[in-house]
């Protein structure tokens, strides 16, 4: 059945052992239960990736997927999503990332991608419309991410060419590898890039020329630049221009929510070094937007001379915050230069800050020596240690080839408490908000489906208390409690919903930025620009529903891999020790109190985390009950 | 670096723009300075002539170089002297006596793609799904790509208004950059 715009149309399934190539028309019924993305990857990995499985084995599937509003002019929408099992975290991964690739996808006319089995030798895929093929990437095997999309776009004879690609660290497995598109926008989180490194899939190619229909193009037009006014009107969107999320990090330090000294403590005395004020006025260049955008977050920089000297795609806020304040350093050139790195690499900044982060603790410790680090002082704030770890990590090595490894593995290894210090949930470790200065990211990142995850929930609802949102999201008698962001309580049912309305941002191709913070948009804009964009008549309600839906689709593919309530946890740190000092000076994370309450308002077991049947059934996921219980999961 | 393009460019608009633009009413300005490279206006193009997302058909064109952050938005400048109407065997484009903007008469067209060829912009393209030449017509005097461009690297001015914004920017940078030298308060302290 043809959609009637919004949707590219099909899927193209890539065997890479077999070197077989199929398209497929894309059902209906899954557009309609699933939307697109998130819930696409959900519904589909959930069948084909058999539990238990290696995640670098090529039994695992690696799957992109982008939404039916990627590639429109509805504010911001220009995201696809990756995912297979983690690597990392050996749960659900899944990365999403912006810039220009997934548009180019959907307009070569794919709306997903799903790649199995494993290469013999390195190839990369060339997809230009309806013309794709598997090709011989021998020659951009060890390259950067740079380098690669240069010679692939120089070797086709297009500069129009997308690129979505792993560097050194990706064919490196090392656990964190990003996917690496448009040259500096990273799909980071939970080793995709890995997967990819053990596909030997060096990188996929896109160009593309065919339309994007509309559902309605009589309304269109006129809906659609309202929405574009009021993204424009929002009092956010100018300092979004000006800084990017950089200015986060003076945010952050005012509320106390900086990760410093691997999240020892919230506030770090040196902030204004790493500055988006700083960043703005010694290093931007420009600007610059993912496509269709008009936040721009993106930034353009360069350290135009000395040892830290590049020009370049980012920093953001995460990179600022993982390679800065976490390690130490101050040194603004060394950190923007790190970041520059992963990004070259192919690198997750945020799980590489914390993992050097976590070893300069154990080294302060004396858990660590020398001799483990092949004579390597891990001292906090030293900038050249930090640039030099970086790059042993992304080539494994030395002493990087046990941090490649992500801290938790790299703990098990070292032994000696070293567990203690590693700021992870699920074996990912967490991004930039310290728990403590922010309750609901505590939950966000204990109960997210990646593991520890700041943007699974994305719960900002209560960072710089967006009352008149939560009145109008939740209603009245939340407040004042659920704005309050030291406040456990209502966290629970503030991380549940966000996490159902992320799903349905994630899945139609939408950025946070805009729908989660600042909240201008909700569901009923979502289904709006639905209804004109593929013609689907859907209500505030279902929407929600489908997020709901891929929530407990995820939590179900964790639950065959293991996960109960148990895992849904925090480092002792933030459960015992009260923060030394800052805004949050004296709290802790009351995590119990805020994950009761997070089940009871999912409707889940209490006792074991996991959906109960009913719940299960009543959002159409009989099969899904059907298949845990055969591997001997009992529902409630 | 990345200004010895802008700054070429800048001049080539406006040497098209100074000379005879008398007919021409309003005029399409490129500022590739401010250009972040969204991409908004090609969407917004496609949207409105084709009603579809179709960047490849758009009239309007952002031209990138990511390593170095330039982004040129190219598209039509209706030029006083337009090769592709001197160049169009059939005078399927000719330029409009009212407003001076390069039309394309598609019944005259017999999509020999000479234009495609000569415009030093690279402003026409050739749709190979119906097989006909796409150029910006301005949207009727009221460009879209210009009206969703908040960040004014695309306007639609007046003609004679031209050299003056260019002045006027060109000055902005002038005084920015004698406060640099001799500090922000050097007006006021007179």
């Amino acid at each position: 059945m043809e959609f009637k715009g919004g949707y590219a149309g099909k899927i193209l399934w890539i065997n890479l052992s077999e070197k077989r190539i199929k398209k497929e028309p894309l059902p209906k019924d899954l557009a309609y239960n699933y939307l697109g993305g998130l819930g696409f990857v959900s519904r589909i990995l959930f069948d084909l990736i058999k539990p238990k499985i290696d995640p670098l084995s090529p039994e695992n599937v690696l799957a992109f997927a982008t939404g039916p509003l990627t590639g429109t002019l509805f504010p911001q929408a220009s995201r696809y999503i990756v995912a297979a099992k983690s690597p990392l975290t050996d749960i659900w991964g899944s990365a999403h990332s912006a810039g220009f690739w997934g548009p180019e996808l959907k307009f070569a006319g794919y709306d997903m991608i799903i790649i199995r089995g494993r290469a013999e030798k390195p190839v990369y895929i060339w997809i230009n419309d309806d013309y794709v093929e598997i090709l011989d990437a021998s020659h951009l095997w060890g390259l950067n991410v740079l380098e690669t999309e240069d010679i692939i776009r120089r070797d086709h004879g297009d500069n129009k060419i997308r690129v979505a690609c792993i560097g050194p660290a990706g064919e490196k497995l090392v656990r964190f590898a990003a996917v690496m598109n448009d040259k500096c926008r990273a799909a980071a989180r939970s080793g995709m890039g890995t997967v990819m490194g053990s596909k030997n899939l060096k990188a996929i190619a896109v160009r593309g020329s065919k339309d994007i229909k509309i559902a309605d193009p009589n309304r269109y037009l006129k809906i659609i630049k309202e929405f574009q006014q009021r993204m424009l009107n929002n009092p956010f969107t100018p300092s979004r221009i000006k800084y990017g999320t950089n200015n986060l990090i003076e945010l952050m330090q005012e509320i106390g929510r900086l990760p410093t000294y691997n999240m020892k403590q919230g506030v770090f005395e040196e902030y204004h070094k790493i500055s988006g004020e700083y960043i703005r006025t010694h290093y931007l260049i420009k600007p610059r937007a993912c496509f269709a955008c008009v936040q721009r977050c993106g930034r353009h920089t360069a350290v135009p001379e000395g040892p830290y000297a590049y020009v370049g795609g980012g920093p953001e806020f995460e990179g600022l915050s993982a390679l800065g304040s976490r390690c130490g350093v101050s040194h603004t050139e060394a950190v923007l230069y790190a970041n520059h790195l992963c990004n070259l690499y192919g690198m997750d900044v945020i799980s590489c800050g914390a993992t050097i982060s976590w070893a300069m603790e154990c080294y302060e410790k004396g858990i660590i020596t020398e001799r483990d680090t092949g004579g390597l002082a891990l001292k906090w704030g030293d900038p050249e240690l930090l640039v030099k770890l970086v790059k042993m990590i992304a080539f494994r090595e030395g002493f990087g080839n046990l941090l490649a490894e992500g801290s938790w593995r790299a703990a098990r290894k070292i032994g000696h408490g070293a567990e203690k210090y590693v700021m992870h949930v699920k074996k990912q470790e967490i991004a930039g908000q310290e728990p403590r200065a922010q309750k609901s990211m505590g939950l966000a990142s204990a109960t997210a489906a990646r593991g520890a995850d700041h943007l699974y929930a994305f719960p900002v609802l209560d960072e710089v208390g967006f009352n008149e949102e939560i009145k109008r999201r939740f209603g009245e008698q939340y407040l004042p409690e659920m704005a309050d962001r030291l406040n456990p309580k209502y966290k629970g049912i503030m991380v549940a919903e966000c996490e159902n309305f992320a799903a349905v941002v994630e899945s139609v191709g939408v950025c946070k930025y805009g729908t989660m913070i600042p909240p201008e948009f909700y569901y009923e804009d979502i289904a709006l620009a639905l209804e004109i964009t593929v013609g689907f008549k859907f209500t505030s309600t279902e929407l929600r529903k489908i997020g709901e839906r891929i929530v407990n689709l995820n939590r179900a593919f964790n639950a065959r891999e293991g996960v109960t309530r148990k895992d849904d946890t925090l480092p002792e740190r933030f459960l015992k020790e009260p923060a030394p000092k800052g805004p949050a000076k004296g709290q802790i994370v009351e995590l119990n109190q805020m994950l009761d309450e997070y089940y009871i308002h999912r409707e889940w077991d209490l006792k074991n985390g996991l959906p109960t049947k009913k719940k299960l059934e009543e959002l159409n996921l009989s099969d899904v009950v059907g298949q845990l219980e055969r591997i001997g999961i009992l529902l409630q | 670096m990345a200004v010895d393009y802008v700054h070429q460019f800048a001049l080539l608009v406006l040497l098209n723009l100074n000379r005879k633009v008398t007919k021409i009413q309003k005029i399409l300005v490129v500022d590739p300075e401010k250009c972040t490279g969204c991409r908004l206006c090609e969407l917004v193009c496609s949207a409105f002539h084709e009603k579809a997302f179709s960047p490849i058909k758009s009239r309007i064109h952002i031209i990138k170089w990511d390593e170095k952050a330039v982004d040129v938005p190219m598209v039509c400048q209706h030029c006083s002297k337009p090769v592709c109407v001197d160049i169009c065997p059939t005078n399927a484009l000719y330029k409009d006596a009212k407003n001076g903007i390069v039309v394309v008469d598609e019944t005259r067209c017999i999509g020999c793609k000479v234009c495609v060829l000569s415009c030093p912009f690279g402003a026409i393209s050739w749709d190979t799904e119906h097989g006909k030449i796409l150029k910006c017509d301005l949207c009727d005097g009221e460009p879209q790509c210009v009206k969703i461009c908040k960040f004014d690297a695309l306007k639609y001015v007046k003609a004679d208004k031209v050299t003056l914004l260019r002045k006027r920017e060109g000055a902005k940078k002038l005084s920015e950059l004698v406060s640099l030298i001799v500090g922000e308060g050097f007006y006021a302290r007179g």
